[in-house]
């Protein structure tokens, strides 16, 4: 089923009638990350390196909730140790024929709509020609499993050297301990979803329609029923200008202030049970907790796009032209910016026109409603105006969409710089440190091990080397001979000899499932992916992040 | 690497003809030789494979998002004996996820293609489907199970088995003592939890970690409407029964939506409220929760490895919306448990209240979650929901004083239909 075919889900899903059976098979998914988020997974062309358990797991997890295409690149014939662990071979009818195609066809089934190609070749022998690389480097993302080492340090190295390079998402597993890696260059999230402050309702730096209906407002002239039902934002302007008019224009900043103001907003009610009331007092906070930017939003404006691998880039903000990497998110940034100092805008961000529902009556919320969306109508005119003005190259290669869905978010936008696979190994200080950090001892001792792990089957693929101490030499070359080596660095080393080559089906299961959500995000630029290692230990049953 | 694979028939303690030669070459790293970090009481080698492989039976409870997962887990890490229960049948908004059903199995009962998935894909092992529910099935059914693994999105059929397990706890026998393993996901969102019956905390212990479902009021359903929503629900509570009469509102029939989607637009539009769709009116009526297959997978295959590694102690959460943040923790058992505590719960109230205000205090108890209770004491029926006759019979009582009825100090029992057991309620007057 193509996109042309199914109707827009925007559409499907307001029209009258039934949505499209495409719109009904996705509707648990869009409810996460609507139609554009769904139109992105659409487009992309995924590269797995390797059919194990664990990269049809993650295979799995993609393909059902529907990307365009996905490319399985692997030499390996299916063994019986395979057909056992696997659940996408065909038991003992796959043993002896190429796994990539075997797998490629059992995970078609899944979905009818996504592309699924076998590649029977070895990556190492892809790597050594131009045409190989321009082929690995044509995919929207790249995933490695259990990937041998000096093969995947060019790899890396090679998706590294370029800013329009596909992420790469290294996952090592062996036994009951995972971790996954993900290198990329710059992930810029507009809708991260984390449930973090509402954006704000203004009652600090009211528009002319809020002001002046507050102002203007007669609460002594209310009726019972329409004194009860005074929203609350308008309580609170209202209070805040009285407050202001008796304070030489300035807020309430002290705690006894705040107090006051407080109290300042009980003296207003006419009946104790009048709820709107109640709310504007616990709603208080916005009086003096909103600052005009976000400090995490402010550090953004300060960011220069990126010129050069690993580099902070020296360009000014005019040179930002439609080839810089992620060049709509940064104009997008730095008119941002503009319109937070722009004479004529309002010294904040842009206003957001969503209102949460609040004790009032349907005449009330409709008009207070119409004019936030009013007021951020003409906030966001202001801002498209100073896009333009600012970029006049990258403005016209803009969708409405894109605008509208960054300055809906404004107030939560992240932007995230990775880093490139095996840089933190270089360091072995920082190693050394990590490893007695708290809270980073285990997770530090565990990625020690994958790299001891990953240095000694690169010689012996079939683990016949890996042993507790030979662990444990490779992890005194990386931290340095003098650290002492805490009692994590064996309870990790201990459990990797013991099943140095085992890909087990449910942490396979557990890692498809993990690599398959930060895929979806990095797809999507919705949610926030993970930045450093993520390390997996099942049999403690943790999760933990080191090395952002 | 090719090997031509020879069947064996006891090669590594496995007696099951379709095992094969290094079918379980992976699994078999770890169950050969113990870790750090494994369990003293953990016997590696052929004996817990052949128990594993031949001895152990596993109930999965719904073939739903999870129990996909659950069930596909469990054949490939070996266990050959497994019994699934759902009473579901698969609906097109399962495909994205529930990986063992597609487009043809639309309508087709749940536990039956599941279980016929199973054994196609992964051979020499038994999968048995029940197609029904968990109540149609009594003790002497659950004491046949080593595992019981919950793949619910039901609070009350949660709520049963739970209590069900707890009861079947008999301390002379410790083969009466089943662990239950339950989880649910949301979004990218998850947890999972073991329960041990009677030595752990249980479901009914944590009730009150439960988000409680958005209800709006019924005045502002009626009077205020605000939000789409309120819209939505004004036809499916008040305007379908209304038209409709007894006729029965099935959120799975589209025409129902259709006609519930039809009514909310036109009082959204009268209200010049935006935002009605067809999804949001869905989502609403059927309290849809968003789901995803790669979270399903976390939680599930967390939830086999807390049977095969360690026993989790005993609560897991997981948040993936920003990176990657799990959290384990000791939910503690509650000495007042209605269903493990083995206490009657405590309450303390004026003399004066009436019945039915006490009725309406226990239905707004986040702890024990009930709707229309039933009141008696040992000598007295106080109040009952049905039958029809006996709720006649004992109307009157609800205005009457509690304290006229009960002794301070005195036990109510309390049932209702969605509660799994009676709860014991010791009153005090203040
Ligand atoms: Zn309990």
């Amino acid at each position: 089923m193509s996109t042309a075919e199914s109707q827009d889900i925007e559409q499907a899903t307001s029209a009258i009638g039934a949505p499209d059976s495409k719109t009904r098979r996705y509707d648990r998914q869009l409810r996460l990350w609507a139609a554009s988020g769904q139109h992105a997974l659409e487009n992309s062309r995924i590269l797995v390196l390797s059919s194990s358990a664990t990269a049809t797991a993650v295979l799995k997890n993609l393909v059902l909730p529907g990307i365009g295409h996905f490319t399985i690149l692997d030499s390996a014939i299916t063994t019986p140790a395979d057909a056992g662990n696997n659940f996408f071979l065909s038991g003992l009818e796959s043993v002896g024929k190429p796994r990539a195609q075997e797998a490629v066809q059992l995970l078609c089934e899944l979905n009818e709509s996504v592309e699924g190609e076998a590649v029977v070749k070895d990556i190492s022998d892809l790597l050594q020609t131009e045409q190989g690389r321009a082929y690995v480097r044509s995919f929207s993302l790249v995933v490695a499993h259990n990937l041998r080492k000096d093969v995947l340090d060019g790899l890396s190295l090679l998706l590294w050297n370029d800013l329009s390079n596909p992420p790469l998402i290294v996952v090592r597993s062996a036994g009951f301990l995972a971790e996954f890696f993900i290198q990329f260059h710059e992930q810029c999230v507009a809708q991260p979803h984390t449930d973090e402050t509402p954006p704000s309702l203004r009652i600090t730096r009211p528009f002319p329609a809020l002001l002046q209906w507050a102002r203007e407002l007669d609460f002594d002239k209310l009726d019972p029923t329409e004194h009860g039902h005074v929203p609350f934002v308008i309580i609170l302007v209202r209070a805040l200008d009285d407050w202001r008019k008796s304070h030489n224009g300035a807020p309430p900043s002290t705690s006894a202030d705040k107090q006051a103001f407080k109290a300042a907003v009980r003296e207003m009610r006419r009946k104790p049970d009048e709820e709107n009331f109640d709310e504007a007092e616990a709603q208080a906070w916005r009086v003096w907790q909103e600052p005009a930017i976000p400090r995490d939003v402010e550090a953004l404006f300060a960011l220069s796009p990126l010129s050069s691998p690993g580099l902070a880039a020296t360009l000014p903000s005019s040179k930002l032209t439609p080839e810089t990497p992620n060049a709509a998110f940064h104009a997008l940034l730095r008119t941002l910016d503009a319109f937070a100092r722009s004479d004529r805008g309002p010294g904040c961000l842009p206003l957001s026109a969503a209102l949460p529902d609040m004790r009032t009556d349907t005449e009330s919320y409709v008009k207070l409603q119409t004019a936030y969306k009013e007021w951020a109508g003409i906030e966001k005119a202001h801002f498209k105006e100073l896009l333009g003005e600012k970029f006049p190259d990258i403005a016209p290669l803009m969708t409405a969409d894109q605008l509208d869905t960054f300055v809906k978010n404004a107030h939560h936008i992240r932007v995230l710089r990775g880093t490139r696979w095996g840089e933190w190994d270089t360091g072995a200080g920082t190693l050394a440190t990590s490893l007695t950090t708290y809270a980073c001892e285990a997770a530090t001792a565990t990625h020690l091990a994958f790299c001891a792990l990953s240095t000694l089957l690169n010689d012996n693929p079939d683990g016949s080397n890996v042993t507790v101490e030979s662990l444990k030499t490779e992890i005194r070359k990386l931290v340095g001979e003098n650290v002492e080596l805490p009692d994590e660095v064996d309870a990790a080393v201990g459990e990797i000899a013991r099943a140095p080559t085992a890909d087990m089906p449910n942490v396979a299961a557990f890692l498809g499932g993990l690599i398959a959500q930060e895929a979806i995000k990095v797809i999507t630029n919705q949610y926030v992916p993970v930045k450093g290692y993520c390390v997996v230990d099942l049999v403690d049953s943790w999760t933990s992040i080191i090395g952002q | 690497m090719a090997t031509a694979p020879t069947s064996t028939t006891t090669a590594n303690g496995n007696p099951s003809a379709a095992d094969w030669q290094d079918r379980y070459h992976h699994v078999d790293q770890v169950l050969d030789r113990p870790g750090p970090r494994t369990d003293p009481s953990f016997l590696a080698g052929d004996e817990v494979k052949a128990f594993l492989r031949t001895s152990c039976k596993i109930l999965v409870i719904g073939a739903g998002g999870l129990g996909c997962e659950i069930l596909a887990n469990l054949a490939l890490s070996g266990f050959k004996d497994i019994h699934v229960i759902d009473m579901d049948t698969i609906d097109i908004s399962n495909l994205n996820r529930q990986f063992l059903f597609r487009q043809k199995d639309v309508g087709k009962p749940k536990a039956i293609v599941a279980a016929e998935f199973i054994m196609n894909r992964v051979p020499g092992v038994t999968v048995t489907p029940y197609y029904g529910k968990i109540q149609d099935k009594d003790d002497d059914y659950y004491m046949q199970f080593n595992l019981i693994i919950c793949g619910l999105d039901s609070v009350e059929a949660r709520r049963w088995i739970n209590a069900t397990l707890v009861n079947l706890v008999d301390p002379e026998n410790p083969e009466s003592l089943k662990p239950l393993i339950d989880g649910g996901t949301e979004g990218f969102k998850g947890q999972a939890r073991v329960i041990l019956p009677t030595v752990t905390s249980c479901y009914e212990c944590s009730l009150d970690m439960l988000n409680k479902p958005t209800a709006f009021p019924i005045c502002t359903i009626a009077n205020t409407p605000r939000l789409p929503e309120h819209c939505i629900e004004w036809a499916s509570v008040l305007e379908w029964p209304r038209v409709h009469g007894d006729k029965r509102l099935d959120t799975d029939d589209p025409e129902h939506i259709g006609w519930l989607y039809k009514i909310a637009l036109a009082r959204a539009k009268e209200f010049k409220i935006e935002g009605v769709t067809w999804s949001l009116t869905q989502g609403v009526v059927k309290n849809i929760i968003p789901a995803i297959a790669s979270t399903n997978a976390i939680i599930a295959a967390f939830k086999i490895a807390t049977s095969s590694a360690a026993y989790l102690n005993n609560y897991f959460m997981l948040i993936g919306t920003d990176g990657v943040y799990s959290y384990t923790f000791e939910h503690e058992k509650r000495d007042d448990c209605p269903v493990c505590g083995g206490q009657a719960l405590d309450i303390s109230i004026s003399k004066e209240w009436t019945v039915d205000r006490l009725i309406e205090m226990l239905v707004e108890k986040q702890d024990i979650q009930i709707k229309k209770p039933s009141l008696s004491t040992a000598t007295k029926q106080i109040y009952f929901q049905a039958p029809p006759q006996l709720e006649e019979l004992t109307r009157p009582n609800l205005e009457r004083k509690v304290s006229d009825l009960v002794e301070n100090g005195d036990h109510i029992t309390v049932t209702a239909a969605s509660l799994p057991f009676n709860l014991m309620v010791r009153v005090t007057y203040v």
